[in-house]
């Protein structure tokens, strides 16, 4: 069937909270999804749940045409199938831009030896080719050899992008991906993980709180409010009112302005 | 009114001490010229005995070495069963309970013990080196266990690593510079400490302080001590040097 994503009826709840109400979604291979919506609509709990972090309280969950199974069960492939870039970055600190960005392919190792190699630091060179892209992709290149703790944020956000991107995932989620940039490299950097799409049909998920962000750079904008689903349309089809019932009630500096309404 | 008591309180501790023990003014007074003799004789050092010093300062360097090696070992078991973030309750809390108690134990002791238990020589200095040092290693190893952050680690679990690259490339970063602070930290006071073992019959340099002032020989008492000054700073000053290194 050939869906990156397939849920029917799929609830979360923590135990103070409802996360996610009775969720249908299906998404095509290759499509660029933006989630929109307010703190606590249930964006993270989505995503972390597409990353197989979480497990679904209800319904039923496909992703990349596999059920979601607890977590415990997860294969280390079904794992690095799927990409996730961090809102934090989740970097390791002491480690180089590098082996950082490397961290991105454990995931792929095959087979007892280039385990342990993988261990002793020690990587294929198809690896280090991937990781040398994904470092020029970033435009890191020049850093790869400097200590994560020693970029700016904007820089690490790209380490962050770069790791996903040497995963050689499928499926890529963004949590809040740009949150953090000013409105310029916010843009280039969407782009860039977005692009991913066109270029290689790998699906992209990824939350904003930024409307005219999520409709410029995806084909679909799905409105979460509460733990359900408001609206699922493409971008353009979006309009101003939409966007203010999924904001209404919160305060003004999240009710940002949408493009061509 | 509570802090007038606690002034009294104070003011009568030191009164009871003083008028208790054995240090009535006539001994005070005449301990200031014994003092000035004794100092006198300890003037000029008897560098004669070098060889007995420097055989002195390498037994304490190796009781120092090999009790940190044995206790770095001790502590990378109890320091991964004391920490919150791998084990329940049950178990982390009556290791840590364990180590507060062997912390508690003075280094002195617990070498009187050991020769009580060995017999003299450097292998009761070692023994209780590495007793005493796994009290506060172990629950320095189990602190940095648990002060990694748990992000990285589950961006690494996201990415599909295994378990042991989980280990290798998310925590053992985040922990190793950590750990090899504490343990250098750790082998610099066992030097100093174990400096005194020989006194109890533990072996190291120690013997030879209590050798040389038991029988007056203030002198050669006097060129063991500058030594024992002289390697300490120079400890110190290394560990500095590397500690910076290390940030």
């Amino acid at each position: 069937m050939n869906h990156a994503v397939a849920l029917s009826g799929v609830s979360h709840a923590f135990a103070d909270s409802i996360a996610l109400r009775s969720i249908d979604l299906t998404v095509s291979e290759g499509v660029r999804i933006a989630l929109l919506g307010p703190s606590g609509a249930g964006k993270s709990t989505l995503l972390a749940l597409l990353d197989r972090r979480l497990s679904p309280k209800g319904g039923q969950a496909y992703i990349l045409d596999k059920p979601l199974v607890q977590k415990e069960k997860t294969s280390r492939s079904d794992h690095a199938d799927v990409g996730f870039i961090f809102q934090e970055f989740a970097l390791l600190d002491r480690l180089s831009v590098y082996q950082n960005v490397m961290n991105g392919r454990l995931g792929r190792t095959k087979g007892w030896s280039s385990h342990w190699l993988s261990l002793r630091g020690r990587f294929d060179a198809q690896d280090h080719l991937i990781v040398a892209r994904a470092l020029a992709d970033t435009g890191l290149s020049d850093l790869a050899h400097r200590r994560a703790d020693q970029l700016s944020g904007g820089q690490r956000q790209r380490v962050a992008i770069a790791r996903c991107l040497a995963q050689e995932p499928r499926l890529i989620l963004a949590d809040e991906p740009v949150s953090n940039l000013d409105p310029t490299r916010a843009a280039d950097l969407l782009a860039l993980i977005t692009s991913r799409a066109t270029q290689d049909k790998t699906t992209v998920i990824f939350s904003s709180h930024q409307p005219d962000l999520a409709q410029r750079f995806s084909d679909r904008v799905i409105g979460l409010r509460d733990g359900a689903i408001l609206f699922d349309r493409p971008g353009s089809q979006v309009t101003a009112s939409d966007v203010s019932q999924l904001y209404d009630g919160f305060p003004p500096e999240t009710n940002l302005r949408v493009v061509g309404a | 009114m509570t802090r007038h008591l606690i002034w009294v309180l104070i003011g009568g501790a030191i009164l009871w001490a003083g008028f208790s023990a054995d240090i009535g003014t006539d001994k005070l007074g005449s301990a200031a010229p014994r003092l000035g003799n004794f100092l006198a004789r300890m003037f000029p050092p008897d560098w004669s005995v070098w060889p007995e010093i420097l055989k002195g300062l390498l037994e304490t360097l190796r009781i120092a070495i090999l009790g940190t090696f044995f206790a770095v070992l001790l502590s990378a078991v109890l320091g991964v069963l004391a920490a919150e973030a791998l084990f329940p309750g049950y178990i982390w809390r009556p290791v840590r309970s364990g180590l507060a108690i062997i912390r508690a134990i003075p280094l002195i002791v617990v070498a009187m013990l050991m020769v009580g238990s060995v017999g003299l020589g450097p292998l009761p200095g070692i023994l209780a080196i590495t007793f005493h040092a796994t009290g506060m290693l172990a629950k320095f190893y189990a602190e940095a266990i648990d002060n990694v952050a748990s992000g990285p680690v589950t961006a690494l679990q996201s990415v599909g690593a295994s378990r042991a690259q989980q280990l290798r490339w998310g925590i053992w970063p985040q922990m190793a510079p950590v750990i090899l602070r504490d343990t250098m930290f750790r082998f610099e006071l066992n030097l100093r400490e174990s400096l005194v073992l020989g006194i109890v019959g533990a072996g190291g340099i120690g013997l030879y302080v209590q050798t040389y002032v038991r029988s007056f020989q203030y002198d050669k008492a006097a060129a063991v001590t500058v030594a024992i000054i002289v390697l300490v700073l120079l400890s110190e000053a290394i560990s500095v040097k590397l500690q910076n290194k290390m940030k």
